[in-house]
């Protein structure tokens, strides 16, 4: 039920009444004014609630709030929230503006404002502030940017802490003999293969073609850094990401609508989180993704705030500057997915309110879904497959991850001989088989043999380059044995083969036993030797088409690269398959290859190609360069990134001290030592601050504390707030309380093992949930004195600066035996010393 | 005590304003002008609403569901799948032992209680599927017989549900047919399995609930709290029968928050100290009393198991002090410094062993060992397996002081080889991580004597606790470099004779780094140490506080259940279970071609799930107009689409999706309660679809109610029997079809298997050739 009252227009505010209210000093004109009809209104009716429709979030009247709390939400000079700012004389040239900034035309999107449910809907948490008039002094100028002055001081506190010291240690720390390596291969231009998105490291590529490293290094883990490796530039490359952090969450802090006091807190904790400033100094992806995390809530934060002005060049701006940052972050890391998904939720909750908008025209409506489908799902993704499409650009040079690929693409790469092998594939050929569905291998086996089943010699497919990959093409048992100096006899369609393995001459064979992961298939195994086999060891090759020359009418041999097969057991019946399901350990974690009873002919993961071939007495082929399409290679790198994340499982087997469970991590159980620890080295420990770790653990469950108080007070009608606090109260809340649980939860349900560092971007939404409910409770607080408020203030800003002071050494290197660094085992569970 | 509430209620809301625009109750009592609105109805609704109807279809449904549940119940005379674990449990509790499983003990107890009953003596040991049982004098029909009649009367409480909660006779009949015939629910409640309990008890609790529900405007009445204190105790049932029981309390557990939510709204107009008494009700009812049973079967379930059995191994020491004949309780010793002991591991009962042969220089992988003598996990009793506990501290001569404690710091020597047990920082041959175990010869004791130092962690003791053979579970943590002695199933390769390899865990509080002292060969002198205690071996059975006990074992089940993650070639993934994808192969037999196959009615199934995402469908609709500002489904209706069927969806939610979080193996029959839920969404749904009306209001008329809303009544018409007669010919023929799958005879020629297998994922034995045999 709509009352009628929706259709209030708040209009702009009136000559007289912003006369009328200059009250509380003379500048007072910067106040946003409400319209005096409506503040009475709202003065008699003392509750609110679902159904208390005629209340809405801009009645509130200046007079039923504190001077502080008006102060804090209405508008101000140029920087909107802080209430030191009220002051300042020299933007008093805007009142003439601001009036006419005012101006909504009526739209509906305020009336929508006014008629939205209180607790449903959210208001922005800061208005847009009119524009400044040009300085015309310089004194004008730096007064109408003062507001700047502390996050460009908190910018340079923090360049002081990325860089100091940022070349301690000429070792190459953690993971950096991962993303070192990577970028040196951006640098020679060779393909490899990582489970992580490329943007990350080409920025990493391009910081070593900054500093102007010549990618020859190999990054060995614990090597020291040669001089001709310029480690320390590139470490300062990285950490400028790092250092934009600061002003980034201070901004971000004044979008959300935090009070003064918040922002200078959020600032400091991002500056002073040891485990921020540890991850941030070296040649890791995790500056980067930080990064991104936080321009995407920065950006987001942004575009809430511009939800009255829908459609303006700001509001256009911001929505798209989301997406591209959501593009960016996800192109660093998977991880970025998780953000991706608060800023879809926000969407919805967003979408859901307009839908509920009866007075929003349908082509407002289309045009709002159509804005959000552009700018949040079609850019993010463009920006994802424009990483990749210059990742493949970069790296044209055949490298260590090129079987990963298929075997077109990596005929395109320069250096690699495919072009030379025979076109025609006969009896006595050696070959490698490549299977070709998405992130599919080549067929291998090795000496080790089924631990279950047959225990035969295992089959698996293999991703790398390897002798074992190897196999010869030879006729059944029951003919002629292969003579090197017959006349060639071509490959064709429905010819019945032996498969003999090279290296140990066994035979490719299948029997009725189950196959150890895919149990409802046969297993495949290698069988015999070169003279020892039986009809099992028999597989028919059927063609299913060629790449170049079309449907398999048209030709008649077997071509490398192109002709795509499938291997038939004649016996069972069953097609040679591998799909991507892995191994235990006993196999390597390589891919499991079975023998599929059903024959489904689209199946994919039953094509093969030959991709590899040796033959003497044919003369080597001069295949043209078949074009293999950008969007099947960025469809089949994708699945080969999933595959073998996935196949990152802890391994039972395998301790790993370094790891650590997710439920380590809100307490700060553990930290991670990230380089040798001896007397003589310079030691890194990645752990957090203590207190911002701990507090910001603590204030998500007191917001859930809070919040269902709150719900039960409110189910009883109580009036805690006025909806405007509770609209902010809730907004902050949800994009911080779901922003953290989106970033920690799947955690707990993914298999894969995880180290403490995927929780530092989990850590910033936790560091603005203390914030906000320090900011609730205290800094905006109508029963705390000012002084109360100062001296909370005060000893928050000690106690972090001070244990971020205390624990500095363990992000800027800690020299000598650390059993002389005294005082830093906080909890018995960290393993600092020895 | 009805009527102060209400006066109470009718008091506050005449305050809150007399002419309230809002409406507050969704729908309220029995028109007493029940008759007058007959007339509309058409006379076949009329006919089948009428009581004799009812009772007759009650009558057919029951009498066809034990029809279908007993026919042929003694087929097969062997073991069936499950029936190994749980046809085992019932013969522990007639011979009394102790045994270990995840699950409460309830219906496990029925089925003791079913066998005793029957005059089974709990020999047999159910050991393998295919066993037979007529060979082995099984009285087992009978015992197939308790989940068989528990199955059956399902059939009636699911139709007893939808009658209660407003729908149309042959609505609540069609829910019936869902279950009524469907093979899934028919296999799994032929035989001695959990399921058709767990089913049955949970069915009971909606059935429960929702007449408490229908009696919210005779609040604190005596038929309330009847109804209040059944939900509770079924509810237990549930939980005491099957571990995934916990769901349904989950399920009622929403249902009371909602019901919670909404009392305590001030337009309600009760007072807090109502909103208390409601509260404690609840608390009362479905907390406190369902605990009590929930505790009093396992009361009952530690009564009866009071010898020693099987699981005795799962406990820990003191709890199997408790039992009778526990070869703890009889055998176990202080041990004393120079004792000659074998160690053994609990979890793989490997003895620790060491021999002369030493590990090789390099290792297939390229590392390199100490090349020291091996030591190894050694399954079978021999010399080699003897160490001796030499002190690091001075001892008295004689008396306790030469006890082993304790946190003590301890030699072992290999008595064969005269080395000391020694690790040190070299990779293990298996795994780099861990470290090697090898032996110091005991001449050169002084260059490593660090490094053969052990401390002896004693699990759950306290400080200066005496060492003990067999119940003194410890862990050896080596004090120099604080890793824990271990081992797992893994061989070493043949150089070690295959034998299991035995390395230090890093993570010293490993949990499956327990050993214990196996036997004490000899003490110092090289006696029988037996007697020197002078203690009598006959001891009795050592008294454990019964909440103690429950703690640990509750505790245990939970870590085993999480920790049954195996492979197993029939379990399936939680996706495929709506849409029947994949059964189980319950048994089969070779010569006749006989199988069961575990598997439901396709036509049941798949109408479910149109109905599940027929509702999704309406719901969606339903908030997007709203939304929008239209209102297309009648007020009752819809109150009952989302009030009634809701609850019916969320404890199919409830039932499902937590086993896509779950890591552990799953079957399709831990989707029976689900799909019984979805069958009641079915009902719901058809009646929806068929036709606007529904019977309203059901809810029993009381003194809280506020004023009678128009009432209405559910007709289909004509249609309502033709279609559901049309679909239960359906299902019926569907079953019949499938039906030799599930009572596992006849048998099969291969043509006929492979004309039975519906979907390509059904795997099926005796397949004909064409795709393959298996």
């Amino acid at each position: 039920m709509r009352p009628a009252q929706v259709a209030i227009n708040i209009g702009p505010p009136s000559d007289d009444n912003s006369s009328s209210q200059r009250t509380s000093s003379d500048e007072s004109f910067e106040q946003v004014h409400y319209p005096t009809a409506f503040a009475t209104t709202t003065a008699n009716s003392g509750h609110w609630g679902p159904t208390s429709s005629h209340l809405h979030v801009e009645e509130l009247p200046l007079h039923y709030m504190s001077e502080d709390k008006a102060r804090r939400r209405v508008l101000k000079g140029p920087g909107g929230v802080g209430e030191e700012y009220e002051g300042d004389g020299g933007v008093g040239v805007v009142a003439p503006e601001k009036t006419s900034w005012y101006h909504d035309d009526g739209k509906d999107v305020y009336a929508k404002a006014a008629a939205g449910r209180p607790g449903m809907h959210m208001g922005p948490a800061r208005y847009r502030r009119a524009p400044p008039p040009p300085p015309a002094t310089f004194k004008e100028f730096i007064q109408q940017n003062l507001e700047h002055l502390p996050p460009a001081i908190y910018t340079l506190l923090s360049c002081w802490t990325r860089f100091h010291k940022i070349g301690k240690s000429n070792l190459v720390i953690w993971d950096e003999a991962h993303f070192g390596k990577f970028g040196s291969h951006y640098l020679k231009r060779e393909f490899y293969f990582d489970v992580h998105p490329p943007l990350g490291k080409m920025l990493v590529g391009l910081a070593g073609l900054l500093s102007g490293y010549d990618g020859g290094f190999e990054f060995k883990s614990g090597a020291e850094y040669p001089d001709t490796v310029p480690y320390v530039a590139m470490r300062v490359l990285m950490a400028m990401f790092g250092v934009a952090m600061v002003p980034l969450g201070w901004y971000t802090a004044v979008e959300l609508g935090f009070s003064r006091r918040a922002c200078h807190l959020v600032a400091l904790m991002v500056l002073c989180d040891v485990a921020w400033l540890c991850i941030s100094r070296f040649i890791l992806l995790d500056s980067m993704l930080l990064f991104f995390t936080f321009t995407t809530v920065f950006c987001l934060s942004k575009f809430h705030n511009q939800q009255y002005q829908s459609f303006s060049l700001d509001w256009w701006l911001w929505l798209a500057m989301t997406g591209f940052s959501i593009g960016c972050v996800t192109s660093v890391k998977l991880v970025g997915l998780f953000v991706t998904a608060l800023v879809g939720l926000y969407t919805i909750e967003d979408l859901w309110e307009k839908f509920g908008d009866l007075k929003m025209s349908v082509h407002d409506q289309v045009k709002h879904w159509t804005a959000r489908v552009v700018c949040l799902i079609i850019l993010p993704i463009l920006v994802y497959m424009a990483s990749f499409k210059i990742h493949f650009m970069i790296l044209n040079h055949s490298g260590p991850g090129d079987s990963q690929m298929s075997s077109l693409f990596q005929a395109n790469l320069v250096g690699n001989d495919f072009a030379q092998n025979p076109l025609d594939v006969v009896y006595g050929s050696k070959l490698t088989l490549k299977n070709m569905g998405y992130g599919g291998g080549l067929l291998h086996s090795h000496v080790q043999t089924y631990p279950v089943g047959s225990s035969q010699q295992q089959v698996t497919c293999y991703h790398y380059k390897d002798d074992n990959n190897n196999w010869l093409v030879l006729p059944r048992w029951d003919e002629p044995a292969y003579d090197p100096n017959a006349p060639l006899k071509y490959l064709t369609d429905g010819a019945v083969i032996r498969l003999q393995h090279t290296s140990t001459t066994r035979n490719l064979h299948s029997h009725t036993v189950a196959a150890p992961i895919t149990t409802l298939n046969h297993e495949v195994s290698c069988y015999g030797n070169s003279t020892i086999g039986d009809y099992h060891d028999y597989w028919v090759v059927e063609v299913v088409d060629d790449v170049k020359r079309g449907r398999k009418e048209n030709f008649e041999t077997i071509h490398s690269l192109t002709t795509r097969l499938r291997f038939k057991h004649q016996v069972l019946g069953c097609y040679l398959r591998a799909a991507n399901a892995l191994l235990p350990q006993w196999g390597f974690k390589q891919v499991e290859v079975s023998c599929d009873k059903e024959n489904n002919p689209e199946d994919v993961h039953t094509y093969w190609n030959v991709e590899s071939h040796w033959n003497d007495r044919l003369p080597a082929g001069d295949a043209k360069f078949y074009k293999s399409p950008f969007l099947r290679d960025f469809i089949h790198l994708n699945v080969a990134m999933m595959t073998s994340n996935n196949a990152l499982v802890p391994d039972p087997d395998k301790e790993d001290i370094l790891a650590s469970k997710p439920t380590d991590w809100p307490w700060l159980r553990l930290g991670l030592r990230m380089c040798g620890w001896g007397d003589h080295q310079t030691k890194y420990y990645l752990l957090g601050t203590p207190v911002i770790w701990w507090g910001g653990t603590a204030s998500l469950g007191v917001f859930v504390i809070v919040l269902g108080v709150y719900l039960l007070r409110w189910q009883r009608k109580y009036v805690d707030m006025e909806p405007r606090e509770w609209d902010q109260f809730l907004y902050v809340g949800k994009v911080a309380f779901l922003g953290w649980f989106l970033h920690y939860f799947p955690f707990m349900i993914m298999g894969r093992v995880t180290y403490v560092h995927h929780y530092l971007p989990t850590l910033y939404f936790s560091v603005l949930m203390l914030a906000h409910l320090l900011d609730h409770f205290i800094f905006t607080s109508r029963r705390l004195s000012e002084r109360t408020k100062w001296i909370s203030f005060a000893v928050c800003t000690t106690i972090i600066v001070g244990t971020f002071w205390w624990f500095r050494g363990m992000a800027w290197g800690m020299d000598g035996s650390i059993n002389d660094h005294w005082g830093l085992l906080w909890r018995k569970s960290w393993n600092i010393y020895n | 005590m009805a009527s102060t509430p209400g006066l109470r209620g009718r008091r506050v809301r005449s305050g809150a304003g007399p002419s309230s625009a809002v409406d507050f109750d969704q729908d309220d009592d029995h028109n007493s002008l029940y008759s007058n609105h007959s007339r509309h109805r058409s006379s076949i609704e009329q006919f089948l609403d009428s009581e004799q109807a009812s009772i007759a279809m009650v009558g057919v449904l029951t009498a066809l569901a034990f029809a279908l549940r007993f026919y042929k119940i003694n087929n097969p005379d062997e073991v069936v799948f499950d029936e190994v674990h749980f046809g085992k449990f019932a013969s522990h509790y007639i011979q009394r032992e102790y045994y270990f499983d995840v699950h409460p003990p309830l219906a496990k107890l029925l089925f003791g209680l079913a066998g005793w009953f029957v005059g089974f003596d709990g020999q047999f040991q159910f050991e393998n599927i295919g066993d037979s049982y007529t060979e082995n004098h099984v009285p087992y029909v009978g015992m197939r017989a308790l989940p068989a009649i528990l199955g059956s009367l399902t059939v009636p409480i699911v139709y007893a549900i939808m009658k209660e909660s407003g729908y149309s006779t042959i609505v609540a009949a069609f829910s019936a047919c869902i279950v009524l015939f469907d093979n899934a629910h028919v296999a799994q409640s032929r035989l001695i399995l959990l399921d058709a309990t767990l089913i049955f008890f949970m069915s009971l609790t909606i059935y429960s609930y929702i007449r408490f529900r229908k009696l919210r405007y005779l609040e604190f009445s005596s038929e309330w709290w009847t109804w209040l204190i059944a939900t509770g105790v079924f509810m237990a049932c549930t939980w005491a029968s099957k571990v995934n029981g916990i769901l349904t309390v989950v399920a009622i557990g929403i249902a009371v928050l909602v019901d919670l939510w909404d009392i305590l709204d001030i337009r309600k107009g009760h007072s807090m100290e109502h909103f208390w008494r409601h509260f404690s009700a609840r608390a009362t009812g479905l907390i406190l009393i369902p605990l009590i049973v929930y505790l009093t079967t396992f009361y009952i379930h530690f009564a009866v198991l009071n010898t020693s059995g099987p699981g005795d191994t799962f406990m820990s020491p003191a709890f199997q002090e408790t039992l009778k004949g526990n070869e703890l309780l009889l055998n176990s010793q202080e041990i004393r410094y120079f004792d000659t002991v074998t160690i053994r591991h609990k979890n793989t009962k490997v003895f620790l062993h060491s021999h002369w042969e030493r590990y090789p220089l390099k290792y297939d992988d390229g590392r390199i060992s100490s090349q020291g003598q091996q030591v190894t996990g050694y399954g079978h009793a021999d010399t080699n397996n003897e160490w001796q506990i030499i002190p690091t501290k001075a001892l008295p001569e004689t008396g306790r002081g030469r006890v082993v404690r304790y946190n003590d710091v301890v030699q072992l020597l290999h008595v064969n080889t005269q080395s000391y047990l020694l690790t040190h920082d070299v990779a293990s041959p298996l795994m780099a991580t861990n470290q090697e175990f090898t032996t110091w010869p005991k001449e050169d004791v002084v260059s490593r004597y660090n490094d053969t130092l052990f401390q002896l962690h004693l699990i759950d003791a306290y400080e200066g606790e005496a060492w003990k053979s067999k119940s003194g579970h410890f862990r050896l943590v080596h004090v120099p470099t604080k890793v824990s002695m271990w081992t797992y199933v893994n061989q070493l390769p043949e150089w070690a004779f295959k034998q299991q390899e035995i390395n230090g865990n890093k993570n010293a509080q490993e949990k499956t780094a327990t050993w214990y002292v196996d036997e004490i060969l000899s003490d110092e002198t090289g006696l029988d140490p037996r007697g020197r205690t002078g203690e009598v071996p006959a001891k009795q059975p050592k008294k454990m506080n019964f909440f103690k006990k429950f703690a640990e074992l509750q505790l245990l089940m939970l870590q085993h259940n999480a920790g049954l993650t195996a492979s197993h070639p029939y379990a399936s993934s939680p996706i495929n279970w709506p849409f029947l994808l994949t059964g189980i192969s319950f048994w089969t037999q070779g010569e006749d071609q006989k199988q069961i196959y575990l598997i439901g009615n396709l036509v049941g199934w798949w109408a479910c799930v149109v109905a599940l995402s027929i509702y999704v469908g309406i719901i969606g609709a339903d908030l997007l107009a709203r939304r929008r500002g239209i209102t297309p489904i009648p007020e009752p209706v819809r109150n009952r689409l989302w009030n009634n069927t809701g609850f019916f969806i969320v404890i199919w939610a409830v039932h499902y999706f937590p086993f896509f979080l779950m890591s552990r193996q799953l079957f399709i029959h831990h989707y029976l309660p689900s799909h019984l839920a979805s069958a009641l969404v079915a009902g719901a749904v058809l009646s929806f679809v068929m036709s606007e009306t529904i019977n309203y209001p059901i809810s029993i008329r009381g003194p809280l109610m506020d004023r009678p809303r128009h009432p209405q009544e559910a007709d289909l018409g004509i249609n309502g029997p033709i279609v559901v007669g049309l679909f239960t010919l359906m299902m019926f023929a569907m079953f019949m079809y499938i039906a030799p799958l599930t009572y596992g005879t006849p048998g099969l020629t291969g043509e006929q298997v492979n004309s039975k297998r519906l979907l390509s994922s059904w795997t099926l034995h005796f397949a004909a050739k064409a795709s393959g045999e298996s």
